[in-house]
């Protein structure tokens, strides 16, 4: 338990448990940390409905840029940020347009999936 | 000509790491004058490339270098500040200036696919030799908490930049 709770941390999954809402907490904002030309975590997942926030650690602008087309945050600034509501559910890559080496994944789960 | 640069590559990561191989490394202020040299270097010729570039990849290239670059220079000199640490010029930081004024003179003769050639090609050895002093005397030598943790910090940029610069000196070639 101790191992996959550490596992679910890593990958940025909602940590399973009693803490978790029946029904997707719309008001819930998960954060993503761009810092080093990272993004932290790497991959996220999430519930329909819910924000995600981007924010620039680093001296430089950064974009969160699905390769699909889905959402652009255009450039964001240093110590800016970025929120997407992901509404539809998918898997979505994503990188920086203006740093092609950086990537990461953001996972929407529908309402009645389970992970 | 690519075997020149190559030597200069070499030249500005094995100079830096030389300089100080004798003594003890440099001491943070100089390190901050080494990290405002570098970046400085790399402005002045990106703002000269976004101007001459004739490829619009090489134009987009030199446009990231200004932005990413000035970002740095400007968290390092607010860094400065916070720490009351006055940049102490040296003669690694004067080398840097004083390669990159050449640098700018020598592209300020060339034109079209020579100038983004020139450019990319000296940005690849640029950001090799800055990446290697980083990692042979910048980061070992900071004593600075938060001066070593900037440099790491950034380390990642030059990484990226560098493969973005051969990225685009591969297709050059091809063209």
């Amino acid at each position: 338990m101790i191992m996959l709770a550490a596992v679910s941390l890593a990958i940025g999954w909602p940590a399973a448990g009693a803490a978790q809402p029946a029904r997707p907490d719309t008001a819930r904002t998960r954060t993503v940390i761009i810092e080093g030309m990272r993004f932290r975590p790497q991959n996220l997942i999430v519930r329909r409905g819910e924000r995600v926030k981007w924010i620039n650690k680093d001296p430089f602008p950064h974009t969160v840029t699905a390769t699909d087309g889905r959402f652009d945050s255009h450039a964001i600034g240093p110590d800016g940020s970025w929120t997407y509501v992901a509404r539809k559910a998918g898997e979505y890559d994503y990188t920086c347009i203006f740093h092609a080496t950086m990537k990461g994944k953001l996972v929407v789960l529908d309402h009645d999936d389970k992970h | 000509m690519k075997r020149t640069m190559q030597l200069l590559g070499l030249a500005l990561g094995a100079g830096i790491a030389l300089a100080w191989a004798q003594g003890s490394g440099p001491t943070d202020p100089q390190i901050a004058a080494i990290v405002v040299a570098a970046n400085q270097v790399d402005i002045d010729a990106g703002k000269l490339a976004e101007r001459k570039a004739h490829a619009t990849d090489v134009e987009a290239f030199a446009r990231r270098m200004v932005a990413d670059h000035t970002g740095v220079n400007e968290a390092a000199a607010d860094l400065a500040r916070k720490l009351h640490l006055t940049p102490e010029a040296n003669p690694t930081s004067e080398s840097l200036t004083q390669g990159g004024e050449q640098n700018l003179a020598n592209l300020r003769k060339l034109r079209g696919g020579a100038f983004d050639k020139a450019y990319i090609d000296h940005e690849v050895v640029y950001h090799q030799g800055v990446l290697d002093a980083m990692d042979k005397v910048l980061i070992p030598s900071a004593q600075n908490a938060q001066l070593k943790a900037l440099l790491v910090r950034v380390r990642p940029a030059f990484v990226d930049h560098l493969e973005h610069a051969k990225q685009i000196q591969r297709s050059l070639g091809g063209r």
